[in-house]
């Protein structure tokens, strides 16, 4: 039975690898037409470098993923405090208002922003992304926070309390530090949100200012090169990297006292 | 080393009455323990005199300065824990010296503290390590530690040995008083565990349902105790019921039991608590009381022999004695037991 | 006195303040809530509220042409019957790719649970994990690559049979299908792993030690204890399932029309907002229905 399971196993990993690690082999592939045989060359890297629109969105994509993290990670960090720590009328409601930006397809929260922001002036380009990646990320923030203030017990800042420390004192000495890997983790977390979005992206981008995936969107609809498997290679990877260092930020127990 | 005094305060969540006026003294450099069941309170009072919670009113003065507003930061109180509560980001000795730089203690002068410390805990030596190095008991120490080496004007202990193992509990306990009475602070410590309340205490509290229904030395409260519960959660007790006649108390069954003091006039109804060890079998014409029951049970507990017995009007009652010649009643013999009638004390309800 | 040797530590006394009343604590909690939920409010409640006023408008407006309003939005799927075939496809593809989620990834979980131990275990699950995390678009435009004519599987059949034809199905429902599970299948995996980790060993003993086979413990134990995680797993799919658009765009080619398509069309080609929006909602409604009646399994398969 164990073999059997082991096998299942390898099968559903080949099923989840073979696409993107075929997709990334044709990115070396010198066919501009994906003809085999496969002849190893780094020309669509090469072409990648002179590929304005494609750099453009790629940065455009790094700076609203970096922003993105910094606040989504600030704001959700001080929900979380009030969440975990403390009690109060309506906490329930507050915390079931996290969900619709998770739970709702982005197809809809995208076509109501894109109305919303056309209706009220706010409009589309870099800001209107930047608030809507935002209020994305935060939830996951809230909640990856939220799970590290679980490790820590609430008796520690009581104990610095009675040491002579004010709450704030408390929280900055004593709860700050222990959650540290949790909100660095969240920043990565909602760093990888915003460089993958394209739903909300792709309502909300203008023809002047898009971000990579929307950007591959029209390539692959418009017809392409493997130049589209070069950036999607090197987006993937950047990913990946993002949640790898995520889960060894985030791994539970790490924090919490030997108990 | 400071007197604590708490002024009628009282404690509601919700409807929930969980303190009602709660008045008291902790005189200086005293151990009292508050004893009780859960949801008698006895955290909330804790909590209430370390500014954790805000009373709904009353007052909590330390050292006779009245502190009910001023918060956990301001009241120089030093606590312990039930989970410890150590600083796991932080060496030992940053945990002990943590209260010291609170205080603008630093340096030279904070080390030599922390030393002294943890020599005073036995932990000598141990200012490097982090708390996931240490055992348990280890831990417990360095709270105990860090609570004390800030001078504060009253330590308070929240159940702080319960998550102990028993061998390592007695142990801490003998470890606890020693630095109590060196130290010489006014301590306070919530335990649902009598024993341990008895063994540590200069007095004892015990709270019911929000209320201190009876305090004082360990001997009085266990040998005099007030109330009917104060007889029973401090301790086992057998408990016979009858009315008032001539100084004495009549069963219904007949029997007439003396009692120490305090008895009600003729007529009232009372109840009489007698400790099981202070029952044995009779010998002989002696004492004040007896009373004559069957055996149902015998229970071996190693250096005591507990027995359940009932009397003819099926009114239960406990026996322990000393294991001195093993078994020598057996189940299903009907015996006489007696009693001397300062063991009897009349109870409220 | 031994005590005396203690006696430096409160030359200074406290620095905090000594009987200073607090802020009251709902300023402070307040304080810490605003940023996030005005964020929120503004980034998602107000749209969400607004497109629910535009799918009442009878066009979207423009200029100064004068509003009105009208329910002729949501008649559109009786008017236009059309709309009722590519909501049933929707609904289809939403069956199929939650079905085959459930069986693969149950088996995965199982498998995972049962076969893997310590290390082994958790490198497999962050392997299984990772390609959730990475972007969807990516994914599914790797998905050409392989179900093309003349992509990979082609050329895996040409190496055993190099005269046979092709068996690429891209732009087919089944492509679609494919897609959508390749993307949604670690996320049923990770929900039923949960709920399987926490079967004690010793119930799956005491089954075999009364006789119990293989199947009948799959199906008689690991099945029922599972299904909260089978469950939610199965509602968390379903939904962004029936919201997609590119996956059916970029896998289905011309057969991809689905409710996603449509309603991405209205805001993107036909430029009519006001269909967008009830159609958006009409799908929201079929959401919040979902959850309304999985809620209790899906709040206990999140605190699991």
């Amino acid at each position: 039975m164990k073999q059997i399971g082991r096998f299942y196993l390898i099968a559903v990993l080949m099923f989840l690898y073979t696409p993107i690690l075929v997709m990334m082999a044709m990115g070396f592939n010198a066919s501009p037409l994906y003809e085999l045989p496969f002849t190893f060359s780094t020309r669509w890297y090469e072409a990648l470098l002179g590929n304005r629109q494609l750099l453009t969105a790629g940065m455009n994509s790094i700076i609203i993923a970096v922003i993105t993290s910094v606040v989504a990670t600030t704001l959700g960090t001080m929900a979380s405090v009030a969440l975990s720590r403390r009690t109060f009328r309506g906490k329930n409601l507050l915390q079931v208002l996290l969900l619709p930006p998770i739970a709702i397809p982005w197809l809809i929260t995208g076509t109501a922003m894109l109305i919303f922001f056309y209706w009220s002036g706010i409009g589309r380009g870099m800001h209107a992304l930047l608030i809507g990646h935002v209020a994305l990320a935060i939830p996951y923030v809230v909640l990856v926070v939220g799970t590290g203030f679980r490790t820590i017990r609430a008796d520690l800042e009581e104990a610095a309390m009675s040491l002579g420390s004010t709450p704030i004192h408390a929280f900055f000495s004593v709860t700050l530090p222990l959650l540290y890997p949790s909100i660095l983790g969240a920043a990565l977390f909602a760093f990888a949100v915003s460089l993958d979005q394209f739903v909300i992206s792709y309502f909300l981008a203008t023809p002047g200012y898009t971000t990579l995936p929307v950007q591959i969107y029209s390539a692959i609809r418009k017809g392409f090169t493997p130049e589209i498997n070069a950036i999607s290679t090197l987006l993937l990877l950047g990913s990946m990297a993002a949640i790898l260092i995520f889960a060894r930020f985030a791994k539970p127990g790490d924090t919490s006292d030997k108990r | 080393m400071t007197n604590v005094k708490v002024k009628s305060v009282a404690k509601t969540y919700g409807a929930v009455p969980v303190l009602t006026d709660i008045s008291t003294e902790f005189t200086e450099g005293s151990f009292t323990s508050l004893l009780g069941p859960s949801g008698s309170g006895k955290t909330t009072l804790l909590r209430i005199i370390a500014g954790f919670i805000n009373p709904d009113q009353g007052a909590v003065l330390i050292g006779n300065n009245d502190v009910t507003h001023v918060p956990v930061w301001g009241r120089n109180i030093g606590m312990m824990f039930q989970s410890y509560a150590l600083f796991p980001h932080m060496t030992i000795a940053q945990n002990v010296s943590f209260g010291l730089e609170r205080r603008g203690i630093k340096g030279e002068a904070a080390r030599k503290e922390v030393d002294r410390a943890l020599e005073m805990v036995r932990l000598p030596g141990f200012g490097d390590r982090t708390p996931k190095q240490l055992s348990g008991g280890q831990q417990q120490r360095v709270a105990l530690a860090r609570a004390i080496v800030i001078k504060p004007s009253v330590l308070l202990l929240d159940e702080p040995l319960s998550a102990l193992d028993r061998r390592l509990r007695q142990e801490m306990q003998v470890e606890l008083l020693r630095i109590q009475r060196a130290s010489g602070l006014t301590t306070i410590f919530v335990t649902h565990d009598q024993e341990e309340a008895l063994t540590l205490s200069d007095k004892v509290a015990i709270l019911d349902r929000g209320r201190i229904v009876q305090i004082g030395a360990p001997e009085t409260v266990y040998e005099k105790p007030l109330t009917r519960f104060a007889a029973e959660f401090l301790g086992d007790s057998n408990f016979l019921t009858g009315k008032v006649e001539d100084g004495a108390v009549r069963l219904a069954d007949g029997t007439v039991i003396h009692a120490c003091e305090r008895l009600p006039g003729n007529g009232a109804d009372v109840t009489l608590a007698v400790r099981p060890e202070k029952m044995s079998v009779a010998t002989g014409d002696t004492t004040d009381n007896r009373i004559t029951a069957r055996i149902n049970t015998v229970i071996y507990a190693g250096p005591v022999l507990s027995y359940i017995l009932e009397t003819a009007d099926g009114l239960p009652l406990k026996l322990f004695s000393q294991n001195r010649d093993g078994h020598v009643l057996r189940e299903g013999q009907a015996v006489t037991l007696n009693w001397s009638r300062e063991h009897t004390v009349a109870v409220a309800n | 006195m031994q005590n005396n040797q203690l006696t430096v530590a409160s030359v200074r006394g406290l620095e905090g303040p000594r009987s200073r009343r607090q802020l009251p604590s709902w300023v402070a909690t307040t304080a810490l809530l605003m940023p996030t939920y005005g964020w929120l409010t503004l980034a998602v409640f107000l749209p969400l509220l607004t497109m629910l006023v535009f799918s009442f408008m009878s066009a979207t407006p423009m200029g100064n042409a004068p509003i009105v309003f009208t329910l002729k939005q949501y008649r559109a799927f009786i008017d236009q019957p059309y709309l009722v075939r590519i909501g049933l496809t929707s609904l289809m593809i939403g069956f199929w790719t939650t079905l085959f989620c459930a069986v693969l990834g149950f088996l995965a979980a199982v498998a995972l649970a049962r076969s893997a131990l310590g290390k082994a275990r958790e490198v497999l699950l962050i392997l299984i994990l990772l390609p959730f995390w990475t972007n969807g678009l990516v994914r599914v435009f790797s998905w050409t690559m392989v179900l093309r004519e003349n992509g990979f599987l082609d050329s895996i059949l040409h190496m055993v049979a190099p005269d046979s034809g092709s068996i690429g199905f891209l732009y087919t429902r089944y492509a679609i299908v494919v897609g959508l599970v390749h993307g949604y299948l670690p996320y049923m995996i990770l929900t039923c792993y949960i709920a399987l980790v926490t079967i004690d060993d010793a119930i799956i003993e005491a089954a075999a030690s009364l006789g119990a086979r293989w199947w009948t413990i799959l199906f008689r134990i690991l099945v029922p204890m599972a299904a909260p995680g089978l469950i939610s797993g199965a509602v968390l799919i379903f939904i962004p399932v029936i919201g997609s658009f590119m996956e059916p765009r970029i896998l289905g080619g011309r057969v991809g029309v689905t409710m996603g398509t449509v309603i991405e069309d209205q805001f993107t080609q036909a430029f009519n907002w006001p269909l967008g929006a009830s159609l958006s909602f009409t799908l929201l409604a079929v959401v919040l229905a979902i959850f309304a009646t999985f809620s209790g399994v899906l709040r206990r398969g999140t605190t699991a």
